[in-house]
């Protein structure tokens, strides 16, 4: 489990930007994560609370938008995996496992390069402020 | 009371990215080629480590990184062998991120290194999403972890770049088809080289040997260019 060392980071930078913008209160923490990470988000936002217990952030509410997988193969596609086939296929046992099935090219059907659906974006901040900006 | 949207566009994984490159830059700088061997708890990494290192230090200036949680057994395996070895405890931490490597090179006089191998924490899940600035991705996954282990745990085998079932001697005793985990793994990854190992073939540990050497050629190759 390495969510704790991730909301730690997540922490220090979205304090550092309230703050940096005269924050009184943080209200929401807009993540955008990779379906291809290893992250999960019950876990980080609740490891986000502890940590944050007694800051301006500490009712903070996680809102995670979940990024599909991208690819790029030698053939010259590039694209995002279709999500609507996720799920289709009743064999595989994991989502995961779906998505890893999904990074063929749907040109020519080669193993494609992922080029995204890796990541962990703090995407913005909503604060409260007294102060006019 | 005024509420305000502040966009921050901060990639979390990225400030570990960056310091994996950096790290990368400063082993191409002095030609040393590095391996980041990843693997569960008891899969035996750290033995085909020992193997290797028994072999390539005779040939080339060997230093390891030791991940660990808090114990330093590991590191003191390599130590006997007469090598430089750096225990890297993380503490809770599950894997081994470019921070720790890069304070751990600072220990390094990499003028007269040749080969380093980093031992990641012992998990299957972690180490994936954390580059270390190594050149080689390995991935150990023994027989005894049973033969659906590969398809549990997709995204290290999907980003190996060298994949290595050991132990595959004592397959039979624990009833595990190693050639299925050979074909799982390439279903996920199908140009990743894959070798079976045991410690009891030396033929076996040859192959996992040579492909090491074969990347410290290629390092020393390009820093001569």
């Amino acid at each position: 489990m390495h969510e704790y060392s991730i909301a730690c980071e997540i922490f220090e930078q979205v304090i550092a930007t309230a703050e940096a913008h005269e924050a009184q209160e943080v209200r929401h923490v807009i993540l955008k994560m990779g379906r291809l990470a290893h992250t999960n988000p019950e876990q980080l936002s609740f490891c986000f609370k502890a940590i944050a217990e007694g800051s301006i952030a500490e009712n903070a509410e996680f809102i995670v938008e979940m990024i599909p997988p991208s690819l790029e193969c030698e053939c010259g596609y590039t694209g995002t995996v279709d999500e609507t086939q996720i799920g289709k296929d009743g064999e595989l046992q994991s989502e995961l496992l779906e998505y890893i099935a999904a990074l063929e090219c749907p040109v020519c059907g080669k193993n494609a390069r992922i080029t995204g659906g890796r990541e962990l974006i703090i995407k913005s901040i909503d604060i409260e402020t007294e102060v006019e900006k | 009371m005024l509420m305000h949207v502040i966009h921050m566009g901060h990639d979390v994984f990225k400030a570990n990215d960056k310091i994996a490159e950096k790290n990368k830059t400063a082993l191409d700088k002095h030609g040393v080629f590095s391996v980041n061997v990843m693997g569960a708890i008891g899969s035996g990494k750290t033995t085909l480590i020992e193997e290797a290192v028994r072999y390539l230090k005779e040939k080339y200036r060997t230093v390891v990184i030791a991940g660990d949680v808090i114990a330093e057994m590991d590191a003191s395996r390599f130590r006997k062998l007469g090598v430089q070895t750096i225990p890297v405890n993380t503490g809770k931490e599950c894997h081994l991120d470019a921070k720790l490597v890069e304070k751990a090179l600072d220990e390094i006089d990499l003028d007269n290194t040749d080969l380093l191998i980093i031992e990641n924490v012992g998990n299957l899940i972690c180490p994936v999403d954390f580059k270390l600035g190594e050149h080689l991705r390995v991935v150990v996954v023994s027989v005894t972890e049973g033969d659906d282990i590969i398809l549990k745990h997709p995204m290290i085998f999907k980003t190996a770049e060298l994949a290595v079932i050991n132990k595959v001697d004592i397959a039979h005793a624990v009833d595990v088809d190693a050639e299925k985990m050979r074909d799982d793994i390439l279903s996920l990854n199908p140009d990743v080289p894959v070798i079976l190992t045991s410690k009891h073939d030396w033929e076996s540990l040859e192959t996992w040997i040579s492909f090491i050497e074969l990347g410290i050629g290629r390092a020393q190759e390009t820093q001569r260019k």
